[in-house]
């Protein structure tokens, strides 16, 4: 037992980590223990083998290549902050900024990669493949960041900035249902419900929708939501939406409109 | 690393130049591929950038950086289940002035040793890396395996052990 708590000691020993009185000890143990005297021996072998092997600079490339992401990255995220003062959202608004801080990055990306690809000229398809991956991965970095902000205008220019992914992406679709439960404010709450109109094809994202309608404390957001539900043609959500006409704790305008929806969708069976 | 957090992303820089170095050959020695190594340092700084809001001071950010980099090369060992790292050449041993045979004898047991090393199971390696070569504490290494220091006693014990017995049968292989 004892030589087995010495031995675990041992490593610690080798790196130089142990403490005076427990070296001590070890080394005490060692002149009556030849059997942990030749674990030592085997075990400083291979510890000072290791210490042999070489430690190799990374290319110097490696930090060029992050600055160069780490720069795109502030200028995307700089120029979607900078786009407009904070305020109701509407259609316009929505799209100007985005729209700049997407074409800068992009032509940031396609800028140092087509110079790069241009500089080593091989094949061609799997770089284009992974630009367009970079950009998409860039876009949804910067939504994410500004979804996460503590201002809300921050975070609106989040929710905009998410409608320049691509393609759909499972952390944005996350954040964007996030944003509509629980942020506080209400105009981000109201553009993250229009943004995940683009996700509405995913099942479980139209049942959260649905199910966000009576949790709601603010009947704008609620609203909204009803609208998106009858614009989804989700007949699912009628039941949900029946038990929110009932209920005189809603607002009456809720309440009506929450009708006005079953009755459309009614229509349109 | 709290100011990136708090949104001075520029700042991230400064932990790139101290960090990547240490980073990479915790890649290197795990994968045994200079541009796999480059590329997963990449990932694992685009991955403090994107949850910088997640990181908790008490961890410190040696433990939590290569706490990234594990996630990271776990998820990259599972999307390239089938490749078997191979050892490079390019990085066999450190040179001496010893006289040639004693460096050629070296250059032989080093090899062994790295084989013997790509051999075994990746937790055993992990440790032993990062107790051997970027010289982590075991409270660092304990918070980045998510154990208690003493576990870390004895897994560093066990896996040196076990690396020991390894490399021993190859020279024995090799002598015979």
């Amino acid at each position: 037992m004892i030589c087995e708590r010495v031995r675990e000691q041992i490593p610690e020993c080798l790196a130089g980590r142990l403490d005076a009185a427990a070296r001590e000890r070890l080394i005490a143990h060692l002149e009556t223990c030849p059997a942990c005297r030749a674990e030592v021996a085997d075990l400083n072998a291979v510890w000072r083998g290791l210490g042999s092997f070489p430690e190799p600079e990374p290319n110097p490339a490696m930090r060029t290549r992050f600055l160069e992401v780490l720069e795109a990255y502030q200028a995307g995220r700089a120029s979607a902050l900078t786009g407009q003062a904070e305020g109701r959202p509407n259609r316009r608004w929505h799209w100007r900024p985005a729209w700049q801080a997407a074409f800068s990055l992009a032509v940031l990306i396609v800028g140092v990669s087509l110079g790069r690809y241009l500089a080593e000229p091989r094949g061609a398809s799997p770089e284009v493949a992974q630009l367009q991956g970079q950009v998409d991965s860039l876009r949804q970095l910067v939504t994410l960041s500004l979804l996460q902000e503590q201002s809300p205008s921050s975070r609106l220019r989040g929710v905009t900035y998410s409608y320049q992914m691509a393609q759909p992406d499972a952390q944005v679709e996350q954040a964007l249902l996030y944003a509509v439960n629980h942020d506080s404010n209400v105009n981000v709450r109201l553009s993250a419900v229009d943004a995940l109109e683009k996700y509405a094809a995913n099942p479980e994202i139209r049942r959260a929708l649905a199910d966000a309608v009576p949790v709601q404390d603010s009947p704008l957001v609620q609203i909204a939501l009803i609208d998106l539900l009858v614009q989804l043609h989700d007949k699912q959500a009628a039941p949900a939406l029946r038990r929110l006409a009932q209920d005189a704790q809603a607002d009456v305008e809720v309440r009506q409109h929450a009708v006005w929806a079953i009755q459309r969708m009614e229509v349109s069976r | 690393m709290l100011d990136v957090r708090a949104g001075d992303v520029g700042k991230l820089e400064l932990l790139f130049d101290r960090h990547h170095r240490a980073l990479f050959h915790y890649f290197l020695h795990l994968t045994s591929n200079r541009a796999v190594s480059e590329d997963l340092v990449q990932e694992v700084f685009l991955r403090i950038l994107k949850y910088r809001h997640t990181y908790q001071p008490e961890t410190g950010f040696r433990a939590w950086l290569f706490q990234v980099g594990r996630n990271v090369h776990t998820d990259h060992a599972g999307r390239h289940k089938a490749e078997v790292a191979m050892p490079e050449q390019a990085w066999e041993v450190r040179s001496t002035d010893a006289p040639p045979d004693r460096q050629a004898q070296s250059r032989q047991e080093a090899v062994l040793l790295r084989r013997a090393l790509a051999g075994m199971p990746r937790e055993k390696r992990e440790v032993l890396i990062m107790s051997r070569f970027l010289d982590l504490k075991y409270e660092e290494i304990a918070s980045v395996l998510e154990c208690e220091v003493g576990a870390v006693k004895v897994r560093v014990y066990r896996a040196l052990r076990e690396l020991s017995d390894r490399f021993f049968a190859l020279c024995g292989e090799r002598a015979s």
